[in-house]
């Protein structure tokens, strides 16, 4: 009995944060996808709030009735944001940290104030559950990782097979792990190192943006302001977390998204400590998601330090570093 | 086809361009946010006439300026100081409020005349400050780990905090539908003749000339300076770079707590704290101390400046503008700031094009 109700409480945890978390996955796989080829976009939150705001205006103002589309919308208007962000950084080679920071700003800015009138109004066109099969909707433990909608599908298997394929398994992909790494290397042979950067300067935005536009399609589904709620930089965060690899990037974010979903749910079922009752309990696990991600940064330069591993971050080399041919 | 310009790197970079560099690079970053308004149907025109009308066309709009700007010049001072290093300090937002949160802890709590316990306070905001720091401070010096992610996360948690004692454990229960925590009494005096501004104005004009004449004169200041021109250098030269980095974030961290308990006693309305205590003073600060290029004369400059934009965008809130918009325009001016100070290091130089045509005429020959 008392097995059972741990049981349906963990199930519903779970059901509840892959979604939750899918959020989280698309920016911080964006953010991957920008650091990778050595750009630091510090801009996650301002590409999530342009990202949600457009696919609301979509969906509400230009009656697009597909949720697909209107994500599409999103991410295009958060790619256009990043593609000022990759013409400041990589091609006028501006300062990463303070561009990343005005996009952010910017971003935060520019979506509250388009989705101000718009607040509370829902969503119609949300992304609906697929149904997996009955051979996953009688098994309740099945069902609640399964029966969930495309993009969660999208997230956490396709997009970072894809990524990690073409990153791992193409030629193209050492060219651009060799941008982020050595670009001077990059470009001896032959690579089109700014175009590179550029190019997945913007792709990692648009992914970014579809961040956004999923918390507004499927995961709110209406628009708020400060829409983004500090996923972007905890985005940011599980990208060190993961060391840059696709698929830890998804193991990283799904076990943020599980702690930030962790107080409403502490909230909801009453849980509490012998010290601390249900809310002040929620209000204590609302920081757990920051001060872990703070340890996980901190865990791997303090082993390095302390122990014999030589490298202490597995960061691309080149990482927020302009790259002038004449400097190589 | 290739582009006939390229960048080639200045050798070298005197302080005046690059301020002439940065500060035409916030008003072209201006201009373009007036034409984004006026895309969006507002007429910038008429909204910088109301918004001089705003600051300027009464007492209250000057006072409303200053009381803006002691936060955000708080914060500014302490970004500078760590800008001085190179090292990014993007967790003034949290400091500050640690400031307030541990001066609102004494405040309610402790039982003492209100000269003392305003002495009190100011300690304990300015070593709660320092405390919100200490873990990025020491994981920058001593394991390399940097400092911008580290210090951004903790001003979640230092928000979570705030919300949990305005919501929670401190919270005023005179009503039901408070969301602050109780008030504190003691406050400081108003400047004598001003109706709004109290005397913690003249906190960050001090401290910006006191830190001003230790990196024009003082061997601290030069040891930080040369830090942030080369730390090998600095190490070299037997400088211990890791114990300084320590030193300057801690003092930049209580800079901006001693801020967050200006803000708790000398604002107006300001005296309880809650999750809007903070109105993001810490990111203005750290546009300020971008626009300024960490100089401390600059900080105060750039600091009114910046909270005169930041006023017009509350005060015009019925009037087409809002703080929002004024997000944005931050957002824009930024890179302007960051393109002008990249422009400034280098200069566009013609590339020479091999002429095409010779070998054709050889040919023909």
């Amino acid at each position: 009995m008392m097995f059972a109700i741990i049981d349906n409480a963990f199930l519903s945890i779970v059901a509840a944060a892959i979604p939750a978390s899918a959020v989280i996955v698309l920016a911080a796989t964006g953010a991957m996808l920008n650091e990778r080829v050595g750009v630091l976009n510090l801009g996650q939150e301002g590409l999530i709030g342009v990202g949600a705001v457009f696919a609301v205006i979509a969906s509400l103002q230009w009656n697009v009735s597909s949720p697909w589309l209107a994500m599409l919308i999103g991410m295009f208007a958060a790619a256009v944001i990043g593609s000022i962000f990759a013409f400041a950084t990589v091609v006028i080679r501006a300062n990463q940290v303070l561009v990343g920071l005005a996009l952010a700003l910017g971003g935060v800015g520019l979506s509250n104030q388009l989705g101000n009138g718009r607040t509370g109004s829902p969503i119609p066109s949300v992304f609906k559950k697929i149904d997996p099969g009955s051979a996953f909707t009688k098994n309740q433990f099945l069902e609640s990782f399964f029966h969930q909608d495309p993009i969660v599908y999208i997230a956490y298997l396709i997009l970072p097979a894809i990524i990690w394929f073409v990153l791992y398994r193409t030629r193209h992909g050492l060219l651009v792990r060799a941008v982020g790494e050595s670009p001077g290397a990059a470009d001896a042979v032959g690579s089109n190192v700014l175009g590179i950067r550029f190019a997945y300067t913007v792709l990692g935005t648009a992914i970014s943006g579809a961040a956004g536009a999923y918390m507004v399609l499927t995961i709110t589904p209406t628009w708020s302001a400060d829409i983004a709620r500090g996923r972007g930089w905890v985005a940011l965060a599980v990208v060190i977390f993961a060391a840059w690899k696709p698929f830890r990037v998804v193991a990283g974010a799904l076990l943020f998204g599980a702690m930030i979903s962790l107080d409403t749910t502490t909230q909801a079922r009453g849980w509490k400590l012998p010290f601390l009752d249900a809310i002040n309990l929620s209000f204590l696990l609302s920081m757990l998601p920051y001060v872990v991600t703070l340890v996980a940064i901190l865990a791997p330069a303090g082993a390095a330090k302390l122990g014999r591993k030589t490298r202490a971050s597995d960061a691309p080399a080149a990482l927020a570093t302009p790259y002038f041919r004449e400097e190589r | 086809m290739s582009i006939p310009f390229r960048f080639a790197r200045r050798l070298e970079v005197n302080t005046k361009r690059s301020t002439s560099y940065r500060i035409s690079g916030a008003i072209a970053g201006l201009f373009l946010s007036g034409l984004l308004l006026l895309i969006t149907s507002r007429n910038p025109i008429r909204l910088l006439g109301q918004s001089l009308d705003a600051i300027f066309g009464s007492q209250r709009g000057i006072e409303g300026v200053m009381v803006q700007s002691i936060p955000i010049l708080m914060c500014a001072i302490g970004v500078a100081l760590s800008l001085r290093m190179k090292v990014w300090n993007i967790g003034s937002d949290g400091q500050f409020l640690m400031g307030a949160f541990a001066a609102v802890g004494v405040g309610i709590k402790v039982d003492a005349p209100h000269w003392l316990l305003i002495i009190l306070m100011a300690l304990a905001a300015s070593i709660a400050g320092a405390a919100w720091i200490l873990v990025p401070a020491l994981a920058r010096a001593y394991w390399g780990v940097n400092e911008i992610i580290t210090t951004l996360l903790l001003n979640f948690v230092a928000l979570q905090l705030v919300l949990w004692s305005a919501l929670g454990f401190w919270r005023d229960k005179k009503s039901q539908v408070t969301q602050s925590t109780e008030s504190v009494d003691a406050v400081l005096p108003r400047f004598p003749g001003l109706n709004s501004v109290s005397i913690a104005f003249i906190a960050p004009l001090l401290l910006a000339v006191v830190l001003w004449f230790v990196f024009r004169s003082t061997r601290v200041g030069y040891e930080i300076d040369m830090i942030g021109g080369n730390a090998n250098a600095a190490s070299f030269a037997g400088i211990n770079v890791p114990r300084r980095i320590v030193t300057v974030m801690l003092l930049t961290g209580a800079i901006a707590g001693f801020g967050g308990m200006l803000q708790l006693t000398g604002a107006p309305g300001a005296q309880a704290l809650s999750g809007g205590f903070s109105n993001r003073f810490g990111l203005s600060g750290f546009i300020v101390a971008a626009l300024a290029g960490a100089s401390f004369a600059g900080v105060l400059v750039a600091g009114l400046f910046i909270s005169a934009m930041f006023y017009a965008g509350i005060a015009l809130q019925t009037k087409g503008l809002s703080v929002y918009i004024i997000f944005g325009v931050y957002g824009v001016v930024l890179v302007g700031i960051a393109v002008g100070e990249t422009m400034a290091r280098f200069r566009l130089a013609r590339v020479e094009q091999p002429a095409v045509t010779a070998p054709a005429a050889e040919v023909s020959a």
